[in-house]
């Protein structure tokens, strides 16, 4: 009985005009997405290896290593262009200096702002609303479409069990559009060795995962819509309960939960913070101005003597205001981040209710595109940042800090030939992508929550029809 | 055949006994119901609107549950053993509705395996269908090209190869028009004569006189009047009919005046 059902949904799925309609919109779609991640992957590698190479070329047209500007930059990968997720919002260059903070600049949108309005079409974006929403539209009428037709009053005159029909039903509408669907995806999938993207086994088996986290999502959704024809009597009231559940879990639940997090940690915003730490620097300073107004060199010191034993004393304040004003920075930076840090995983856990949510956190996990982008590439940067300070402090004498330099050239270096520098000395920075093993182990609470609203779904799906009113 | 019907006490394909139902917002739609249907037989269900006739087949079909009472579908208690007796019965609804993007075909091939059946072949349907008189360039149309008496004609057929002894009809002549619905009368009564026991509501009072072996009027959910073919001869029906009616006018009255009262 379940196989005869399980066929005849099969068959139903694929004669219907509805899904051809709807297959053939989300097959184009699913190949463009993946079309243009693979463009934009190259793209984004051309410029970042043109970025690299005039960095190089500037630094190579100096004279001396203390000259140099050295620019690092976050290097693309094929997953990112499929799967976004902030790769686009963070800063993807990070001007070196052997000290002091790091800050990241330029990102994709600042590139092209126009993209930030509309954001690309990635498979995150596919999944995430395309094919939940066609699930919805899919499976709205699944049971109760068959009541109102009458279809339903003549099964049951047979010997069919609720059991074997609902599931027949929720097993042949599952898998005929999880198949439907891979076709477009695998064809997606060997177009990008064709458009010159070579995936290593580790990048496949991520892309492998994030496509099957993406059919299980999509099946959940089917899974509701199925349970919400199989709760209620017309086609029309499911459709709008659906697409109302739909509306809140993709669209309103993530940002709420932002909004919310926000409410319950205060996180001091980036201006608040530079006034404080400007704030204490006066205030350090005026702590210094009595002693230096009290500054007294012995008596009968030869004015030149004062003088060196003044600016002595100066630099040693100075020096002094400096030590405290970085470990002032540390700490309150230390502070911004850790409120931040608990307010996004605030945040993240509200967001989680949605399984639009738990989809995204999952698949960027994956893709290596999560929050966590950012803190690798800034961890990355940071360890880069000790190498750097220790070349630069042999080739230099000094640690090569960004920012205001004195140079101060001797007489005796007149007679020298001009130096050139050899660029290729400077050691190459270095993206450590997480490995498989731990973007799995990250994403497996995700994973696991997807499957449990896979659970959940289909056995209410089940349990309700279980109570339907057949007439 | 008839003599043995006459020596042999057949055991009823069709039963009720003491049927009630009372729905959940206190209508009484079936009120201690009793009736049987013989194998070979034909029992005709009349009664008005609301009169209790959908209630009664929906409760042979276990989509309600009866208050009290039982139905029994070739012996075997309808909502306690669903399953088991619904392999005895075939089911046609005044709208017979089946899957817009099937064929004719397509349809029956499914509808007969649901039933049970799994051995025939498409000769098998389209003998079928050509036997309740669908023209044969209609077999592998999709159904929601089909008009209504199409669709009715594909429910018999289904319920032909269903080949099952008991037969639910209900109201399956309405909206028929008057040719299609003397040829479904005909089928039935080729139905009934190879001994298939056949439970079937209308309001068709000419057709039950002239096919039905008993006749059965409802009226509010009450079994007022049953005669058989025999008792039938000679009386006008339609007479009869409407004198019941007549009294159930008579009953709701008082009723329908305290109601407007009220509001
Ligand atoms: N689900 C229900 N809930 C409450 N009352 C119902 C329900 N279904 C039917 N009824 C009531 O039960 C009574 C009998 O209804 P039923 O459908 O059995 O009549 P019927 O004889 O088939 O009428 P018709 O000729 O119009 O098809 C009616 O008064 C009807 O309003
Ligand atoms: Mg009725």
């Amino acid at each position: 009985m379940f196989k005869l059902i399980f066929i005849k949904e099969l068959k139903e799925i694929i004669q219907s005009s509805r899904f051809t309609i709807s297959f053939a919109v989300c097959s184009v779609l699913i190949i463009v997405s993946f079309f243009m991640g693979a463009q934009n992957y190259l793209a984004s590698q051309a410029q970042y290896e043109a970025t690299i190479q005039e960095n190089k070329n500037q630094m190579a047209a100096n004279s001396e290593w203390m000259m140099v500007q050295h620019t690092i930059m976050l290097p693309p990968q094929p997953l990112m262009a499929l799967v976004n997720g902030i790769s686009n919002d963070i800063g993807r260059n990070i001007e070196m200096s052997g000290r002091g903070e790091l800050r990241p600049e330029n990102t994709r949108f600042n590139d092209e702002p126009i993209f930030a309005i509309f954001r690309f079409m990635d498979l995150e974006f596919i999944f995430g609303v395309v094919l939940s929403l066609f699930a919805i539209i899919f499976a709205y009428d699944a049971i109760n479409g068959e009541k109102v037709n009458g279809t339903l009053k003549l099964c049951f005159s047979n010997s069919v069990s609720r059991a074997s029909f609902i599931g027949g039903k929720l097993a042949g509408s599952f898998i005929g559009l999880t198949v439907a669907l891979l076709i477009p995806l695998l064809i997606g999938c060997a177009m990008l060795p064709l458009l010159g993207i070579h995936l290593n086994s580790d990048q496949w088996l991520r892309l492998g995962l994030i496509l099957a986290s993406g059919l299980a999502y999509f099946g959940l959704f089917l899974a509701l819509a199925i349970g919400i024809s199989a709760m209620t009597d017309r086609p029309s009231n499911s459709f709008l309960i659906g697409l109302v559940v739909w509306i809140f879990a993709v669209l309103i639940m993530p940002r709420a939960s932002v909004l919310i997090s926000g409410r319950m940690v205060e996180v001091p915003n980036v201006d608040q913070i530079t006034a404080e730490k400007s704030r204490y620097r006066i205030q350090l300073f005026d702590e210094d101005r009595p002693k230096m107004a009290d500054f007294s060199a012995p008596e009968g010191t030869e004015p030149q003597a004062v003088m060196q034993e003044f600016s002595k004393f100066m630099r040693e304040l100075g020096d002094e205001r400096n030590r405290k004003m970085e470990a002032f920075e540390e700490r309150i930076n230390e502070e911004y981040l850790n409120k931040r840090r608990e307010q996004a995983k605030i945040a993240l856990n509200l967001s989680r209710i949605s399984p639009a949510s738990v989809f995204t956190l999952a698949s960027s996990q994956i893709a290596g595109t999560s929050l966590e982008l950012q803190n690798r590439f800034m961890d990355s940067a940071k360890d880069y940042q000790k190498i750097y300070a220790d070349f630069m402090n042999e080739k230099t004498g000094h640690t090569g800090s960004s920012g205001f330099r004195m140079i101060i050239s001797t007489s005796d270096d007149d007679e020298e030939e001009e130096k050139t520098i050899d660029v290729n000395e400077l050691p190459q920075f270095q993206y450590e992508t997480a490995s498989f093993t731990s973007s799995a182990a990250n994403s497996i609470l995700d994973l696991g929550l997807l499957m449990l609203f896979n659970l959940v779904f289909f056995g209410g799906a089940f349990a309700a029809f279980l109570k339907y009113d057949l007439r | 055949m008839d003599t043995m019907n006459e020596t042999i006490k057949q055991a009823p394909l069709l039963e009720a006994r003491n049927l009630t139902k009372v729905y959940e917002d206190g209508v009484k739609a079936l009120d201690n119901l009793d009736l049987q249907v013989l194998p070979g037989e034909i029992y005709a269900m009349l009664g008005g609107n609301g009169a209790g006739k959908t209630t009664t087949i929906n409760i042979f079909l276990d989509f309600i549950q009866p208050t009290s009472g039982q139905a029994f579908i070739n012996g075997i208690n309808a909502n306690e053993e669903p399953l088991e007796a619904k392999t005895n019965i075939a089911f046609v609804s005044e709208n017979v509705q089946l899957y817009p993007n099937f064929t004719a075909i397509q349809n029956v091939d499914f509808f007969v395996r649901l039933g049970g059946r799994h051995n025939y072949s498409r000769s098998d349907y389209e003998t079928a269908l050509n036997r309740v008189g669908l023209q044969s360039q209609a077999f592998d149309k999709k159904l929601k090209d089909f008009s209504k008496g199409m669709r009715q004609k594909c429910g018999i057929a289904i319920a032909i190869l269903k080949d099952s002894p008991a037969i639910l009809l209900d109201e399956p002549t309405s909206g028929l028009d008057p040719k299609a619905g003397k040829e479904f009368i005909r089928l039935i009564g080729e139905l009934r004569d190879e001994g298939k026991g056949i439970l079937m509501s209308t309001h068709d009072i000419f057709r039950a006189k002239e096919i039905a072996n008993h006749v059965g009027i409802l009226n509010n959910g009450i079994l007022v009047a049953q005669k058989t073919q025999a008792e039938l001869k000679g009386v006008n029906l339609e007479t009869l009919y409407v004198e019941y009616m007549a009294g159930y006018m008579d009953e709701a009255e008082p009723s329908l005046v305290n109601n407007l009262s009220e509001a």
